[in-house]
């Protein structure tokens, strides 16, 4: 199946792109994209602990068993700032 | 009325955006770029249908945790100069109490969790910082 893997800020520095499709197995956990996406990036790797996870634009917990056309986003720490 | 534009944010129209005749307040909270350390723009990245999602959820929220009637939400994309508005924030409600409660809330929500995300644009072009 085909995913469709979404790079902002920081992360899409580090990987040259804003967007790389994805071609991977059925059955495959976010968690297991993941790691995969960092074995071919491994500049992402140092962000893992901070990185958010979203799929079809709502975060979600990294077990979620991925399906054919969805659209995964790594996301950096949002901006913040003092109140 | 929810956006994320690069054109300059008209305040008035995000004010009027919210009006009601049952709504006796109006708060309206306004984000500006900042001149900080020789930083003269914020060049402003958004994850947009996620961003979007998510201000619609805050408005959502906002209303049934302060009772508020209307919030209006617009962000800039793209380079903002200093002195130039990044965010604007309307809310609308019977008293000001709960509009000025709510604005504060969706702000500090809006910083925590909304995927927008900001670089420091300095004097000297080769030095960009992202900032927290």
């Amino acid at each position: 199946m085909r995913i469709q893997v979404l790079f902002f800020a920081a992360y899409r520095e580090i990987v040259g792109s804003r967007a790389v499709s994805w071609s991977t197995r059925e059955g495959l956990t976010l968690e297991e994209l993941v790691d995969h996406v960092l074995a071919r990036y491994p500049g992402l790797a140092g962000h893992r602990g901070s990185m958010l996870l979203a799929v079809n634009h709502a975060v979600v917990d990294p077990d979620r068993i991925l399906k054919e056309g969805d659209e995964v986003a790594l996301l950096p720490p949002v901006s913040g700032g003092a109140p | 009325m929810i956006e994320i534009q690069r054109a300059r944010i008209d305040l008035e129209a995000v004010v009027d955006s919210v009006r009601r005749d049952d709504a006796g307040a109006i708060v309206l909270f306004v984000g500006s770029v900042r001149s900080d350390d020789g930083v003269r723009a914020l060049d402003y990245e958004v994850y947009r249908p996620m961003a979007i999602a998510s201000f619609s959820s805050l408005i959502d929220r906002a209303k049934e945790k302060f009772g508020i009637r209307e919030m209006s939400i617009v962000h800039r994309l793209g380079r903002v100069a200093v002195g130039a508005d990044s965010v604007a924030i309307a809310c609308a409600s019977v008293h000001r109490t709960e509009a000025f409660a709510a604005c504060a809330w969706v702000m500090d929500e809006v910083k925590r969790i909304v995927p927008i995300w900001k670089t420091e644009v300095a004097d000297r072009k080769d030095r960009t910082r992202r900032r927290r």
